[in-house]
């Protein structure tokens, strides 16, 4: 990526673009996708047409949370007319995952959470599947489950994977078979006797994390066709195209299925949010459509099982200890988290890992100790969601600086800017710190709630809070993570791309486009881009981890590169003009040294261009492109975490709010959220600020209202939203103020870096922080509802 | 999601038809209005009935009138027509307010006021309101009709004083003679769709006298004697507001639930008493906050 350095040091002689050249990247051009959803001509995978053969699933729930398999009998629903086949684990003894083969298809001896597929009936319609469902009878014995990881760890606990030795995993992941610990992160760095030596005031607590859902507006869905020729074609509601081909043959390769064979169309998705990442449900519907053959077979999701089947947000216990000095300088940091990561963990270990690496936050921490432990336990599966971990340790963490600052008293902000990362920073692991714009940050959010200013409610029962955190998120992915790009001519001078990355409504799309725009000068309302197809499109590992602008954007880039290369080229070899001398303006080939020199893209980049001698030259003018990240590695010191360089950059920030609070029902209104986030670049600066505003509202949505209730059978207790709260129009706060911070990250597309998950993450301890300011009482467990905030200023009165 | 549980539907097109299903078929009918509670309740298998017998057709059971100091409230009547009214939005506006606040648009657009007392969870927003208004449910079946006192048709928790061949046909509220005012306070999670955690309706009077209900505060929706007889006579002073406050506490017994603690359902249940009573006093005197403001909590 020759251009990095080029950004971040413009020379003033060459011709290459500098930020203030660009035409398009940087301008908010709409949406590219934005009339075909406004007007319904989008698909989701549940509105494609099959036809009358289509055949429904229903799953038949394990209601234990820990139980063995006794004996399953299917002849009942067998018998019942309408059903075509009932399918179980017998037919599938392999076991997959994504980072850790801990899951079956169908639980095949255990069952380890409520809900978990023991078998599935196939009918002709939904009704009669789910009939046949209710008919098929499992025996089990019941075992002692373990819900609570800290209880999980102990001497007498029930091993809820007794076979933990024997699986495959990721090499950079430390389980401890006969344990229930299924990866343990250890980041080691200094000296952490020595810092809490030196520390003026040394202060501990624990902080607690509840599960969380992702709530996306649409379930999940996948139909899969395995025809006569051995072919499988899977339509999925998908974040992970390719993964989930590649997850898919893990199960499938015994039936001598090869990835060949698989072929996963995505079709728009109604909603991620980390929760169609991976694999969950999908290898259901892979496991029936190879059952049977012939047939189209359908699995779509309710709403209860869009709660208890597939990823959740994990919950953590984190133990914080921190020692600073009287100046504010932190000296020492021992943050040890005990993750709820649930039944399986073939996703979420690496969530656990991705906090184990990154707990500091984005604080310089010469003595640091991290221990993050993903525990198994008898609750759903955990996975990726939006934050993937960062929400989860910046609570604890947030809300503990706010209130060691107040115990050395110093301003908390005062505090944050004294010990901001910057670049150059030696990062946890050990790699140094990119460029960012962390301090910009603070400062302009700073200003926007007017920090320092103590306000008054204009209603007497009402007080008012303020509350300035900071964050910062790296993309937790395998560091050959892939994305590449095909980019086509068409012979009006139009583009279409091949991406698999997926347009999550994040406005991947329009990017992209923006991206070849900006490279080819043909207009973005020229140029399509398409929803993922295996067959079609090139790889990209997953939308996941805010990569994709940085990643897929780089893929698109290079693969106008090289379109245009070709360009050049050819109209060298024909015009013999130098290559150095030609540029692109406004879809046309123009050359420095001939101003008279015009030749439209049209005219040549399907049919060539017409040599003297009337023969043709060229063809087809196409670009493919890749990007990996050839920095990065995984492999460091199992004990200190030190040596790798496992994350590729990370993105910084800090967030405000102003908040009003109730002091006897504790109801809160958010008056004012500023949220300043430097996405090294603003590729389309509405659709930065829709992720900001966003994210935002979704992390307030965790900490006010939301979280997973499970009941002493480990049955959870709100699946559905009369009971799982996410917030309406009602509940928005007054003011939100997205503010975009610039400093750009040298190998991202026109200084690009990630920002999706990021707006989320602050929101948690903002608002703990705002309480405590407001009323003077600390909630130190999620969410800080109304009911916890009122009964806190009651007992403190008393 | 479908539902699985096989069952008959009627759709009776008049009075008499859908009588002698409900004396026929007793406890294994279903009435089908709004279906809000019922639809849901199939879906989830918990109601298994042999016939949903779909009472849309029976003209009488529509019709929202005022009819001389009594407000007729149809069987069909859903809780989107009353907000609709400028009959309810003025003769009764607390009706109006608590309509507001039951569930989302969507379903006020389907679930009718007499589906709600008869679904009779203990959460029921119109209830309370209905109590301050000493409303009367009138019911019918074969053998005859009968009007019950809204005190008197609660049992429990989803239990009725409806008998199994019976169907409600419509409710009235008689309109109190003396100025009054109201409010209907409701705590919820959010300001969002939500069912009540507790809901308190007031009524005062200009004579300084009060009527004061509750919902969700215990197994069923009810008057607060007790607490209406210390006010009655007084102007809301602070110690008569806190002595109420108190007093209030012995005359409910919320439990704890995934929804709400007891211990926070007892500490708002004093807040939303006197806040309900300061604004039912406020908008008396003409000031306050508008009818369906500010009564979240």
């Amino acid at each position: 990526m020759n251009l990095q350095k080029i950004i971040s040091k413009p020379k003033k002689t060459t011709k290459v673009k500098t930020q203030d050249d660009l035409l398009v990247v940087g301008t908010s051009v709409p949406r590219v996708d934005g009339w075909e959803k406004i007007k319904g001509a989008a698909k989701y995978t549940d509105d494609l047409e099959f036809g009358p053969g289509l055949l429904y699933a229903a799953i038949v729930e394990s209601p234990f949370a820990h139980a063995r398999i006794k004996s399953i009998d299917t002849s009942k629903a067998e018998k019942l007319p309408g059903v075509v086949k009932v399918v179980t684990g017998d037919n599938f003894k392999h076991k997959f995952g994504l980072y850790m083969t801990d899951r079956y298809v169908f639980a095949t001896d255990t069952v380890r959470f409520v809900g978990e597929q023991v078998a599935a009936v196939v009918a002709t319609d939904p009704k009669v599947a789910l009939r046949g469902a209710a008919l098929v009878e499992v025996k089990y014995e019941e075992l002692t489950p373990v819900f609570d990881p800290v209880k999980a760890l102990e001497k007498n606990a029930p091993i809820i994977h007794p076979d933990l030795e024997n699986y495959r995993h990721v090499p950079w992941f430390f389980p401890k078979p006969n344990t229930n610990i299924a990866h343990w992160r250890k980041t080691r760095k200094g000296d952490l006797a020595k810092g809490f030596k030196e520390a003026d005031l040394v202060m501990e607590d624990t902080y607690y994390v509840p599960r969380y859902a992702h709530c996306a507006i649409e379930p999940h869905c996948v139909i899969g066709l395995y025809d006569e020729s051995g072919r499988l074609t899977m339509w999925t509601s998908s974040q992970s195209p390719f993964t989930q081909r590649n997850v898919f043959v893990q199960v499938l390769e015994p039936m001598g299925i090869s990835h060949k064979d698989v072929r996963v169309i995505s079709t728009y998705i109604g909603g991620g949010f980390g929760g169609k990442a991976g694999v969950s449900m999908e290898i259901i519907g892979a496991a029936l459509a190879v059952s049977v053959q012939g047939r189209p077979v359908k699995v779509l999701w309710n709403r209860a099982q869009e709660f208890y089947n597939t990823y959740q947000r994990q919950g953590v216990t984190a133990k914080i200890k921190m020692g600073v000095k009287k100046d504010g300088r932190i000296t020492a940091l021992d943050f040890e988290m005990c993750w709820d990561a649930g039944a399986y963990v073939e996703y979420g270990a690496n969530v656990v890992n991705a906090a184990g690496l990154s707990a500091s936050g984005p604080y310089k921490v010469d003595n640091l100790k991290i221990d993050s432990m993903c525990i198994y336990t008898n609750l759903p599966p955990g996975g990726p969601y939006r934050g993937f971990g960062y929400s989860e340790f910046l609570f604890g963490l947030e809300s503990h600086i706010t209130r060691v600052a107040g115990k050395l008293g110093m301003d908390p902000v005062a505090f944050r800017k004294k010990n901001a990362i910057k670049e150059g920073d030696t990062l946890p692991y050990g790699a140094p710190m990119n460029p960012n714009g962390i301090k910009e940050a603070i400062e302009k959010v700073e200003k926007e709630i007017k920090w320092g200013v103590k306000e008054e409610s204009k209603d007497p029962k009402k007080a008012i809070g303020k509350a300035l955190v900071c964050f910062w998120k790296s993309p937790a992915m395998p560091p050959n993570a892939a994305s590449s790009a095909f980019l086509k001519f068409n012979e009006d001078g139009s583009i279409n791309i091949l991406v698999s990355g997926m347009e999550i409504g994040q406005g991947l799309m329009t990017v992209m486009a923006q991206i070849a725009s900006e490279v080819l000068t043909v207009p973005v309302s020229k140029i399509r881009v398409e929803t993922p197809d295996t067959d079609r499109n090139p790889y990209e590992w997953q939308t996941v981890g805010s990569h994709v602008t940085w990643g897929c954007g780089n893929a698109v880039k290079s693969a106008a590169m090289e379109a245009r290369e070709k360009i050049f080229d050819l109209v060298q070899r024909v015009h013999c003009l130098d290559k150095s001398t030609l540029y692109l303006k406004n879809e046309t080939v123009r050359c420095h040294t001939r101003p008279d020199f015009e030749l439209r893209l049209r005219d040549f980049v399907i049919n060539g261009i017409q040599a003297e001698d009337h023969t043709f030259k060229g063809g087809p003018i196409m670009g493919s492109g890749m990007f990996m990240p050839e920095f990065a590695s995984a492999i460091g010191d199992p004990e200190t975490g030190q040596g790798g360089h496992p994350n590729v950059h990370y993105t910084t920030g800090s967030a405000g709010v102003i908040l009003e609070v109730d002091r006897e029902t504790g109801k809160m209104k958010i008056k004012k959220a500023a949220l300043a986030v430097d996405c090294g670049k603003a590729i389309n600066p509405d659709l930065v600020k829709g992720q900001i505003v966003g994210g935002l509202l979704q992390g307030f949505a965790t900490v006010l209202y939301e979280d997973m209730r499970f009941g002493e059978t480990g049955r959870l207790l709100n699946a559905n939203f009369s009971d799982y709260k996410i917030p309406t129009a009602k509940d928005m706060p007054d003011v939100v103020v997205p503010i975009i911070i610039e400093v750009a990250q040298p190998d991202g597309p026109y200084g690009a870096r990630g920002v999706g998950e990021h707006t989320m993450i602050p929101a948690a301890p903002l608002i703990a922080n705002a309480v405590e300011d407001a009323l003077g009482v600390r909630i130190k467990s999620m969410p800080v509802t109304k009911e916890k905030v009122a009964l806190a200023v009651a007992a403190a009165k008393k | 999601m479908p539902i699985t549980t096989e069952f008959e539907y009627i759709k009776p097109k008049d009075m008499d038809e859908a009588l002698h299903v409900f004396s026929l078929y007793r406890e294994k009918a279903k009435a089908l209005a709004g279906g809000t509670d019922l639809v849901v309740q199939l879906k989830e298998n918990i109601a298994k009935p042999e016939i949903v017998v779909d009472i849309k057709n029976l003209e009488e059971l529509r019709g929202l009138t005022l009819d001389g100091n009594k407000l007729k409230i149809g069987a069909l009547v859903t809780f989107a027509d009353l907000i609709e009214s400028d009959l309810v939005k003025t003769r009764y506006p607390l009706l109006w307010e608590a309509s507001l606040t039951v569930a989302s648009t969507g379903v006020r657009n389907r679930a009718t006021v007499a589906g709600n007392i008869c679904s009779a969870v203990p959460s029921a927003d119109s209830a309370p309101v209905l109590a301050v208004y000493d409303a009367v449910v009138l019911v019918r079946a074969i053998r005859g009709e009968r009007a019950v006192s809204i005190h008197n048709w609660f049992a429990g928790p989803k239990k009725t004083a409806l008998a199994a061949d019976e169907i409600v046909t419509g409710l009235e509220l008689p309109l109190p003679e003396k100025k009054h005012a109201g409010c209907y306070m409701k705590l919820c999670r959010y300001e969002g769709e939500d069912l009540a955690q507790g809901g308190i309706a007031v009524l005062a009077f200009a004579d300084n006298t009060y009527r004061v209900a509750t919902c969700a505060l215990g197994p069923k929706p009810a008057r607060c004697p007790k607490t209406e007889r210390l006010l009655n006579g007084n102007k809301l002073s602070a110690p008569v507001l806190g002595k109420a406050r108190k007093l209030i506490l012995s005359e409910i017994s919320p439990i704890a639930d995934i929804r709400s603690s007891k211990e926070y359902r007892l500490h708002m249940a004093e807040i939303m008493l006197e806040r309900a009573l300061e604004i039912a006093l406020a908008r008396l005197s003409g000031k306050g906050p508008c009818y369906g403001e500010n009564n979240i909590v």
